[in-house]
């Protein structure tokens, strides 16, 4: 049982945690701007560098570089929406797609040339902590837990008790009809973004915490992640939260009886098969 | 005293004229009501007022303020309510939470909008914290009155409120859209159930081809044999079903 849950449970949570974060933003902003934002991943990458950033030339600690990395990626979000969604905002939603798809590609040449292609660490290996054997935690688990339990925790009561999380889960309902009811909706899209991009961004200093940093960390995770979004319900910002802990599990508990190395297939299969028999996902979201 | 006014109403979807000249008037405190067949241009011209529906040409007044093309965010905050016929309300926000979002251009205390919403339609007490989606389709039809009364309006417009309903859910429909209109709301509505909603009109507007047809009080155009046979189904046919020609109900078929 205990070597279960060193083996699998342990790296199954921490998984499906960052697929969560980063299946949010990703299900929101398909459910209030129609289209499938494939940068979503390089805005991982993005709070994982800036956040490298603050480790290598502040000494500061990963954990305290999350806030600030996640306060950067949302402008820079908000500022590749103005520059270069808004003005295909009425255009069809493959046009965003691929508008996306452009970014990621930008943003992904930028960290190469920023950053080159060898990994990066923000700390070095760390010795499970042996207070805690015979589990086989280290202080990175317990930092990274702790950050997901406290951003989701923000996440819901921005979605449950504030007027602005309510005007967004209202437009990712209905955008036509969260318009005639006057809700400024171009004020919401924008929190849309700063929600979606600062949480991607946590994700990407986590996934850096618990692994490594690397050019393309975020667009490996962007398959997984979709597939958390559409399991879960596009547009269900719990039905992401939900979705992503269940493709992390998945992926994990896969190895038990595949080899490692077709993890990601798990995702993929599973993607395939609610768009085939549920496209509207766990939670009855939009149907891609 | 004219509230909502609209003049010379010319345009539609994508170069296609859907409204050819249409002039409608709401009073305070009116029950208005737009009867007409299949693609006379009821519904566009209900959007065009709520600048849903471009307009090329004529202007559209409400409460002393010109808001011809405006955003709907001013024409909320202007005191104008608009539910449309399909999908208005919010099906994953709670019945509670749908009002909180009705109100969202108000910054002011809501709790005298609630109690009045709760008063109008009872049932909606007990479903509050109930996702709106899971109601049944006349409760639904209130969370979207209500949605849409939450800003205090002068004039609501309701765009075939009874669509899809089963005949005892119209009724009391009926019902509360007339126990809105006591309360001092101007009513402006599309009706495919022209009959009934005749009868309780203060003024009739009947269009064609995305024209005026005929204008007149209720009682007085029910009594219009020409008005009765060409557009509410024939002289003694029952169109209460919305079976009738004039009558049949309609989807976005209306554009």
């Amino acid at each position: 049982m205990i070597e279960f849950f060193n083996d699998y449970i342990l790296s199954a949570l921490i998984l499906g945690s960052i697929y969560a974060l980063g299946a949010i933003g990703i299900s929101m902003i398909y459910a209030i701007l129609r289209f499938a934002h494939f940068a979503h991943g390089d805005l991982l990458t993005l709070g994982a560098y800036f956040a490298f950033e603050l480790v290598d030339r502040f000494r500061a600690h990963p954990v305290i570089s999350i806030p600030i990395a996640m306060v950067t990626v949302a402008i820079v979000a908000v500022g590749i929406d103005y520059a270069f969604y808004r003005p295909f905002r009425k255009s069809r939603p493959i046009i965003m797609v691929i508008a996306s798809f452009g970014i990621a590609l930008m943003l992904r040449s930028t960290f190469q040339l920023l950053w080159g292609t060898d990994d990066q660490y923000y700390w070095s290996i760390q010795p499970p902590l042996e207070s805690l054997e015979p589990f086989l935690v280290g202080a990175k688990h317990l930092y990274i837990g702790g950050a997901v339990i406290v951003l989701i925790s923000a996440t819901h009561y921005l979605l449950a008790y504030t007027r602005t999380g309510k005007a967004m889960r209202a437009m990712s309902d209905d955008p036509d009809l969260a318009r005639v009811t006057g809700i400024p909706t171009e004020r919401i899209v924008i929190w849309t973004w700063i929600v979606g991009a600062s949480l991607a961004a946590a994700a990407g200093v986590l996934l850096g915490m618990d692994t490594r940093i690397k050019f393309d960390m975020g667009w490996n995770l962007l398959l997984p992640m979709f597939a958390a979004a559409i399991l879960g319900g596009l547009g269900r910002p719990y039905g992401a939260i939900a979705g992503g802990m269940v493709i992390g599990g998945l992926e994990e508990l896969s190895t038990l009886v595949i080899p490692g190395d077709y993890k990601s297939a798990v995702a993929f299969g599973v993607m395939v098969l609610v768009l085939i028999f549920r496209p509207q996902g766990i939670f009855k979201g939009r149907v891609l | 005293m004219t509230l909502l006014t609209a003049q010379g109403m010319t345009g539609g979807y994508g170069g296609m004229d859907i409204l050819k000249g249409v002039e409608l008037a709401v009073d305070a405190g009116e029950i208005v009501v737009i009867v007409g067949p299949n693609g006379a241009g009821k519904s566009t011209a209900m959007k065009a007022i709520f600048g849903l529906v471009h307009l090329r040409e004529g202007n559209v007044t409400f409460d002393g303020q010109e808001i011809t093309n405006a955003q709907p965010e001013r024409l909320v905050r202007a005191g104008l309510g608009y539910v449309p016929q399909e999908r208005n309300i919010f099906p994953n926000l709670s019945v509670h939470e749908n009002l909180e979002m009705g109100a969202y251009t108000r910054r002011d205390d809501i709790a005298a909008a609630l109690e009045r919403v709760y008063t109008l339609f009872p049932p909606l007490v007990e479903k509050r914290k109930q996702a709106a989606g899971e109601l049944s389709g006349g409760q639904r039809q209130m969370v979207a009155f209500g949605r849409a009364l939450m800003t205090d309006p002068k004039v609501l417009m309701l765009d075939e409120p009874t669509a899809g309903l089963s005949p005892l859910f119209m009724d009391e429909i009926f019902d509360r859209i007339i126990a809105v209109n006591e309360t001092g709301v101007g009513i402006l509505m599309v009706e495919q159930n022209a009959r009934q909603a005749l009868e309780i009109a203060d003024r009739g507007y009947v269009l064609a081809t995305g024209e005026n047809r005929y204008i007149d009080t209720g009682p007085n155009l029910l009594a219009d044999r020409e008005v009765v046979e060409s557009f509410l189904g024939g002289g003694g046919g029952n169109v209460g079903n919305g079976n009738g020609d004039a009558n049949a109900p309609e989807g976005s078929g209306d554009d």
